[in-house]
């Protein structure tokens, strides 16, 4: 065998020379961001779909380091214990790779994501257009660099997209992290570790309408609607990314 | 008239497809009878492959594969750990095969996938077997420090041959791998070197050389089924649901015989089907050869 028989040895990750304790980045008027982007700047974003084949939509998202796959299956029998249902299920999945992030199997313990992804899209799913059936939306993310939730949550939109089901508008998600009294948009890993508060918007951008807001930490009312106004406008844009993507798988198919 | 050529065509295209779904072991029978696979290839040719290294970028060595559709992504991280007391200046390997929801319809979160036990274990077997690598060069300091190379092989995409693809993954990303430099500080604890900090070196690496591993006699394989009197090599998917006897060969690039791996089937494995499986083999793994050697040479260049 090349692993090692019986019980797995306790490992452990070389870790830098430097001692220096990790404090969090104290917020300065000369404070750059660790990948040189303005306060207001998104990570530049890639979308594709159809990524898996075995699945009836997928999708793939990078946004700077965080890598994200998302396959939909169905609309397709539910389970035969379920009840009947007049409308359609939605059934969402997250997992990490155990290599996602710096220090190995890290990052298997967000079990609040799979709720978090399922409230986002049930609002933007026409769920009456498949009763009885189940649409099951899983999602691994493959690098984990910041900003995960919302990046699979934008990915998952598309992967829907992608399998024909039907939708209100595309569902498109960004978040912003609180610094003393400043709001820095679509945080890495080092700015999360150290932020006093987060913000995160999932919306429906042509219908103004938002599906999920999630608040941590403390906020002050002006801050949350200043925080809400960026983020917003970030959806926006994202979405217009997201249509282009669509719009060129459709007209690929075409020629 | 354009009309009703059009709903002709569309018919018929309904009709092929419901016979597919309808009698699929027919269906390929009148495809194997022409000498062709309903993808249009000949029945010892294997899908399209490609390579590419160091797809993720945090670890220390990695590869993403596709042979036709199958997807694979392999990502090694080194870990320290004490090495045993039998084999004091030996390292580890560990190779775990993991199959999330997002790669097949079969597959649902929660409990393991069936194949993917199946598959970690005969990628260990494999990779012991071959003795490609030398457990010695994971040393690090003798009875005290060692590496622990986890190699985590995820497939993204699975449509059939599995273990070909995830192989191949494997061995991918082990010759792209890059051992990072440590030192061993005054707690005996292994520390990473960071280039910075080079005119202030405290501790001298006890690794300054070993940066590769050596890759010895590299494994290859081949899954192929067998079915009356045909033998179709690198499956699809669909064709290993419908047709049950399966058979993978693994050789190495001197041409030795690493594995042979027949699980059950109701065709009988001859001597001679088995010998055109091992030379259909060891076509495929002067192809592979060259595929990876083209991708470590691309890395190299950038």
């Amino acid at each position: 065998m090349a692993g090692k028989g019986g019980a797995t040895p306790a490992t452990y990750s070389p870790s830098p020379t430097t001692n220096r304790k990790k404090k969090p980045p104290i917020f300065k008027e000369d404070w750059v961001r660790p990948d040189g982007r303005g306060f207001h700047q998104c990570r530049p974003a890639f979308f594709r779909t159809g990524a898996v084949n075995a699945a009836s939509g997928s999708a793939y998202a990078e946004f700077g380091n965080t890598k994200v796959i998302v396959s939909v299956f169905g609309p397709r029998e539910s389970k035969k214990a379920m009840m009947y249902s007049d409308i359609g299920r939605l059934n969402c999945n997250v997992s990490f790779t155990t290599f996602a992030t710096p220090i190995r199997g890290q990052g298997s313990d967000h079990k609040e994501y799979c709720a978090m992804l399922h409230k986002a899209l049930e609002g933007a799913i026409i769920l009456e257009t498949f009763p009885k059936t189940t649409v099951d939306v899983f999602a691994l993310v493959l690098e984990s660099s910041g900003s995960d939730l919302p990046v699979v949550i934008s990915c998952a939109s598309l992967a829907l997209a992608d399998a024909g089901i039907m939708m209100y508008d595309i569902v498109a998600s960004v978040s912003v992290s609180c610094f003393n009294k400043n709001l820095v948009i679509d945080p890495i890993l080092e700015e999360e570790i150290g932020q006093d508060g987060s913000l995160m918007i999932t919306c429906m951008p042509s219908r103004y309408e938002i599906t999920q807001l999630t608040v941590t930490g403390e906020w002050s009312t002006t801050k949350i609607n200043e925080g809400m106004q960026l983020c917003l406008d970030a959806c926006a844009k994202l979405a217009k990314i997201m249509r282009s993507c669509l719009k060129e798988v459709a007209s690929d198919s075409q020629e | 008239m354009g009309l009703p050529n059009v709903s002709e065509d569309l018919s018929s295209e309904m009709e092929v497809d419901a016979f597919r779904r309808l009698f699929p072991l027919r269906y390929f029978e009148r495809h194997l009878a022409e000498s062709i696979r309903p993808d249009g290839r000949p029945l010892g040719k294997a899908r399209e492959t490609s390579i590419f290294l160091g797809a993720v970028a945090s670890a220390n060595g990695s590869a993403l594969v596709k042979i036709g559709s199958t997807t694979i992504l392999t990502a090694i991280k080194m870990e320290v750990m004490t090495p045993s007391l039998e084999s004091p200046d030996e390292g580890c390997l560990a190779i775990d095969f993991h199959m999330p929801p997002i790669c097949s319809p079969i597959v649902r979160p929660g409990r393991p996938a069936e194949a993917s036990p199946v598959v970690s274990k005969q990628l260990s077997d494999t990779i012991s077997s071959s003795k490609m690598i030398d457990l010695k060069e994971l040393s690090l300091v003798s009875g005290k420090a060692a590496w622990m190379a986890y190699l985590d092989i995820y497939c993204l995409d699975a449509d059939g041959a599995l273990f070909d693809a995830a192989l191949l993954s494997a061995v991918a990303s082990l010759s792209h791998l890059q051992i990072p430099v440590v030192a061993m500080n005054d707690d005996g604890k292994i520390v990473l070197v960071s280039e910075e900090d080079g005119q202030k070196r405290e501790q001298e690496p006890v690794n300054k050389e070993k940066r590769k591993l050596t890759l010895r006699s590299i494994p290859f394989s081949l899954t192929c089924i067998l079915h009356k009197n045909y033998i179709l090599a690198d499956p699809t998917a669909e064709e290993e649901s419908i047709m049950e006897t399966h058979v993978t060969v693994v050789l190495d690039t001197s041409g030795q015989l690493i594995s042979l791996y027949k699980p059950g089937g109701p065709v009988l494995a001859y001597t001679s089907a088995i010998q055109d499986c091992a030379a259909l083999t060891r076509q495929r793994v002067k192809e592979l050869k060259s595929f990876l050697d083209k991708a470590n040479s691309a890395m190299e260049v950038e």
